[in-house]
């Protein structure tokens, strides 16, 4: 594993890391020499540094799932990656097993006698270092894991805390460090700046004939987007309008807060997570929004929704709903009305979304009322296939040929529905299924419930 | 002294007193650390119910069932045969009944309205056997199964041994079998028992424990947000 | 009481061929010998010459003198023991004092080497002053008398493991014969006391064969003390059904159900009382009503209560174990307190 050269500092991160986006999955170029580990840190220091910012996610509840672990390795049976290669090193716990080490030796109860009698080895730089690929490349935080443990230990959540140590110990995968490094500077992990986002909701409005308002004073609702949509389906972007527009609501962008996807989450660093959060919470305020509506995007959704007040230190002042729950909603009121799309469709679930999200029968409320024949794959809704793409993993092209084996999963989950229509409600699924389509010349292609539904939107001759 | 007294006295009394002191030492010291209030709008504010968990996670999806039928039946075959050993055989239940009376003063009946139920000794024959093939047999699934091979360490064979131990000596002293003296046998038989009392707070038996706070939390923490349990 | 065999002192006494016969024949049974067995032993009884027996009592309750002389009417056993030529007995002897010392040490004078030495009760240690007889401590006596000796036989649980003198505190320093007696033969007959015909079986056996039975680990006659009273108790199915008693006068107790509840100690008890039974096989404290107390193994007494049930021990206390758990809680209180200042630093460097 290459380290990023000791005079980095003030290089062009845009020279050094240009982003790839014009190939089905939107990330950076693939490297040729990959700079997984960051900084100019010694190996000690590393691993102090990730020890420190493990010991920072010890409190109770993750204490208690330390503790519980029986090694009973049920946890490998829902999990995609293991599911596909059978490699035990994809059990989801032993992804865990430095930070466990670290809880045992270093703070649980009996830390004192772990160290004493080695009763378990101390986290090694190496052990981090080949615990990167474990961490980053086969996990996407999907939480079938958290669903099967006999124990009830939430691992997916526990995997998320263990990338605080490992960002800090700069062991970041090459891509994954790159957008999040660009987010936190730039506002967008794609190229999607302030400007960038302004620029092209103006041609947007135009071309489409559709009203899109940015950075009104003051608005009911504030609407966020994801980058993927800005830079990959702006078509979402015009959805987005339309939907907002038929339903007579007062919204409107602002450029001060508009990125919902959030790559401190994903890629480790919890300061970076709290500044992209506050950045849509201070958005909100500042326009006295009673609904903050997040896009198709499934991380984004666990950052605000549930990860939001803890950012914000309070409760937040306004409603946050996922676009397909604002849907649901307005389907339940009457207020928002479409046509019958006489089709057959089966839904993914975008596991940040429904299963650890809780936002399962909305897009099913929105499905009924286009009139479509929903063809349920199996399994569903909860216990839903992970698309492979999420947890920043669509973005490292080292973890591609992983992630294609994983896809073959949907792929056949889908054509065993044999439904004509594939729908999800998370652009990062969509176009994790767009790279997969183009790998494997699959027939099908992923469609957004939004844009569905501003498709065959009924509105008034006026 | 011999072994057998040995077995009922001095090693009774501090492996009795270990394990209270290691379970509270353990427990306490989780317990007692810091928590977040979740501060996010919940869509299901009774948090409690989210304590549901602790029963509904005791059998799996159907959609995880293929890959865990094995260790769920097992697991649940030697848990209720040494449960039920433990727990309902009358010389095992006359030493609960001794340290209850100890602590509380009057006895379980006097308290209760009824007697501790006793289950006839060939029940406990067969459970116990039951127990100790379903031992045998996810041993040989964590020595052969590629995933388990990885993730084991020495906690979960010593835990193994020292879980299996009283129910094999058991068994001997029983049958009055293994060509020692039945007083070797049955001290022995004691002694393992006090091997998993003085072990059970310091390796994985503490999810006996832990499992009602594990799954409680992820059950409240899962349920305030409507997924899925 | 003369030099004559055994045999002619039965027919002096009037008994018949065929109740001497039935008499070996029973006492073959007993023993667990074959019936092919009865000749020889009919053959060495007839013939044997009435050795010296000299019985020294030290720290005993006269118990086991009771039983063995529990005689009902004339019986063939009662016949055997005075066959016997029993030397120096207190309980049974007429003379007392000087004539009764002498006796003791003619018999001993003149049998030296082949008298078989029968001891009851303990043997103090701690001060002479605790058991004297003539003037003469116990343990010297033990050590002289067993000096000449042919086989001692520690009849009942004092003489054979210490018994109740040995009990916590043990005042007197009693130990048992076999830990004073150390180059002879014994034979530990365990009771309190041992059942009358488990002792003049294992005289029986001495003299059909001229040698010390077959012994367990603590020196017991195997023929008796093989089994344990739980595997031969008439009461074994309620136990095995889980039916016991739960009071001395409960539906339980009046059907008869297993008292091991109530302390019986049957299970790790070596004797014949659920076979042989007592008095003449009318019945045994089981039958009774009351559970076992073991008193046939060493320290009894000290095994914690006769009515508390084997399965339990010595836990400790409520007060023990509260200490034990105040320490956890404090150590417990410790280890998260040390964690908490860990972050809280952390932080605060970040």
């Amino acid at each position: 594993m290459s380290t990023r050269p000791p005079d980095a500092a003030g290089r062009d991160v845009n020279q050094e890391f240009p982003l790839e986006l014009d190939e089905p999955r939107f990330s950076v170029k693939e490297p040729k020499i990959r700079y997984d580990m960051q900084g100019d840190l010694t190996d000690e220091q590393r691993v102090a540094a990730a020890m420190k910012n493990f010991v920072k996610d010890f409190g109770r509840t993750a204490a208690v799932y330390m503790e519980s672990c029986i090694h009973c390795g049920m946890c490998a049976e829902a999990c995609h990656f293991h599911e596909v290669t059978k490699d035990p090193r994809y059990t989801p716990i032993w992804k865990l097993e430095p930070f466990k080490q670290a809880y045992k030796r270093e703070y649980g109860p009996f830390a004192l006698f772990f160290r004493l009698f080695n009763l378990k080895p101390k986290v090694t730089h190496e052990q981090l270092a080949e615990w990167q690929h474990l961490l980053y490349d086969s996990c996407t935080v999907c939480g079938r894991c958290s669903l099967m443990c006999p124990m009830g230990i939430d691992i997916a959540t526990l995997i998320s805390q263990a990338r605080h140590g490992m960002f800090h110990a700069g062991l970041v995968p090459h891509e994954l460090y790159a957008v999040a490094e660009r987010a936190k500077r730039e506002g967008s992990p794609l190229g999607a700046t302030p400007q960038v986002f302004a620029d092209r909701v103006d041609w947007l409005a135009d071309d489409h004939e559709v009203e899109i308002p940015l950075d009104k004073d003051k608005a009911e609702v504030l609407c966020t987007m994801s980058s993927i949509e800005i830079m990959k389906y702006p078509e979402s972007v015009v959805a987005t309008a339309r939907v907002m527009n038929h339903l007579g609501v007062d919204w409107t962008f602002r450029t001060d807060g508009y990125e919902a996807t959030n790559f401190g989450l994903l890629s480790g660093n919890a300061a970076w997570q709290k500044q992209m959060t506050m950045k849509l919470i201070d958005a909100a305020v500042a326009c006295g929004a009673k609904t903050l509506i997040l896009p198709e995007c499934g991380h984004a959704y666990m950052a605000l929704r549930w990860m939001g007040a803890a950012m914000y230190g309070k409760p937040l002042p306004f409603r946050v709903l996922h676009m397909a729950e604002f849907l649901a909603e307005n389907v339940r009121d009457k207020r928002l009305r479409v046509r019958k799309v006489r089709q057959s469709v089966t839904f993914h679930d975008p596991c940040q979304v429904s299963r650890r999200g809780g936002a399962t029968e909305a897009p099913r409320e929105v499905l009924a009322a286009l009139g479509v024949e929903l063809r349920e794959m199996h399994p569903t809704k909860g216990t839903n296939w992970c698309c492979g793409g999420g947890g920043g993993v669509v973005a490292i092209h080292r973890a591609d040929k992983l992630r294609h084996q994983v896809f073959q999963i949907k792929m056949k989950q889908i054509d065993d529905t044999g439904a004509e229509l594939a729908v999800t409600s998370c652009a990062n699924c969509r176009q994790t299924f767009d790279d997969g389509q183009a790998h494997f010349n699959w027939d099908k292609t992923m469609h957004s419930l939004l844009e569905l539904v501003a498709d065959n939107l009924i509105e008034d001759e006026a | 002294m011999t072994l057998l007294d040995f077995a009922r006295g001095p090693a009774l009394q501090w492996s009795v007193a270990i394990f209270v002191f290691g379970l509270l030492w353990r427990l306490v010291g989780v317990f007692l650390l810091r928590t977040k209030k979740d501060l996010s709008a919940p869509r299901n504010p009774a948090a409690w119910k989210g304590l549901r968990l602790i029963a509904l996670r005791s059998w799996p999806r159907k959609e995880f069932l293929e890959g865990t039928a094995f260790g769920e039946v097992m697991g649940y075959a030697f848990h209720l045969g040494f449960l039920v050993t433990l727990f309902f055989y009358v010389p095992h239940l006359l030493f609960f009944e001794s340290v209850f009376e100890g602590l509380i003063g009057t006895d379980f009946e006097g308290l209760f309205g009824f007697a501790w139920p006793a289950l006839p000794t060939g029940v406990i024959t067969f459970l116990s056997a039951v127990s100790i093939a379903a031992l045998v047999a996810v041993l040989v699934h964590r020595i052969t199964n590629p995933v388990k091979r990885l993730i084991s360490n020495f906690d979960d064979y010593l835990s193994w041994f020292l879980t299996a131990a009283p129910l094999v000596t058991g068994m001997l002293a029983y049958a009055h079998a293994g060509g020692l003296r039945y007083e070797t046998l049955l001290g022995l038989h004691i002694l393992s028992a006090e091997a998993l009392l003085a072990w059970f707070p310091f390796g994985k038996l503490i999810h006996a424990f832990t499992i009602f706070a594990a799954r409680g939390s992820t059950g409240m923490i899962f349920d305030r947000r409507g997924a899925s349990l | 009481m003369g030099n004559s065999t055994l045999g002619e002192y039965l027919r002096a006494r009037g008994v018949s061929r065929r109740g001497f016969l039935q008499f070996c024949m029973t006492s073959a049974t007993l023993m667990g010998m074959a019936p092919s067995m009865v000749p020889r032993i009919a053959e060495a009884l007839e013939s044997a010459k009435r050795p010296s027996v000299i019985w020294l009592p030290f720290q005993e309750c006269t118990g086991c003198t009771e039983s063995i002389t529990r005689a009902h009417g004339a019986t063939i056993e009662s016949m055997i023991f005075e066959a016997i030529s029993l030397d120096y007995q207190h309980t049974l002897q007429a003379a007392a004092g000087d004539a009764a010392e002498h006796a003791r040490e003619k018999a001993m004078k003149d049998n030296w080497g082949k008298y078989l030495l029968v001891v009851d009760g303990s043997v103090p240690t701690a001060d002479a002053g605790y058991g004297t007889i003539a003037g003469v401590s116990n343990l010297e006596m033990l050590k002289e008398a067993a000096a000449g000796c042919a086989a001692v036989v520690a009849v009942g649980s004092c003489a054979a493991f210490g018994g109740i003198p040995m009990a916590n505190p043990n005042p007197t320093g009693a130990v048992a014969v076999s830990d004073v007696v150390k180059d002879k033969p014994i034979i530990n007959i365990s009771g309190c006391p041992p059942i009358p015909v488990v002792i003049t079986g294992v005289l029986m056996q001495y003299l059909t064969f001229g040698k010390v039975p077959e012994l367990d680990a603590l020196g017991r006659p195997k023929a008796f003390f093989g089994q344990n009273i739980h595997d031969r108790c008439y009461r074994r199915p309620f136990y095995e059904r889980g039916q016991f008693a739960e009071t001395f006068d409960d539906e339980g107790a009046k059907k008869g159900w297993c008292l091991f509840k109530l302390g019986c100690k049957g299970p790790v008890t070596y004797n014949a009382c659920a076979t042989a039974k007592w008095n003449n096989g009318t019945s045994f404290p089981i039958e009774a009503g009351h559970g076992c107390i073991g008193c046939s193994e060493p320290r009894f007494w000290d095994k914690g209560g006769f009515y508390k049930p084997l399965s339990t021990g010595d836990w400790g206390s409520g007060a023990t174990l509260a200490v034990a758990a105040g320490a956890g809680v404090a150590l417990g209180a410790a280890a998260a307190a040390l964690g908490r200042k860990r972050q809280k630093d952390v932080e605060a460097q970040s």
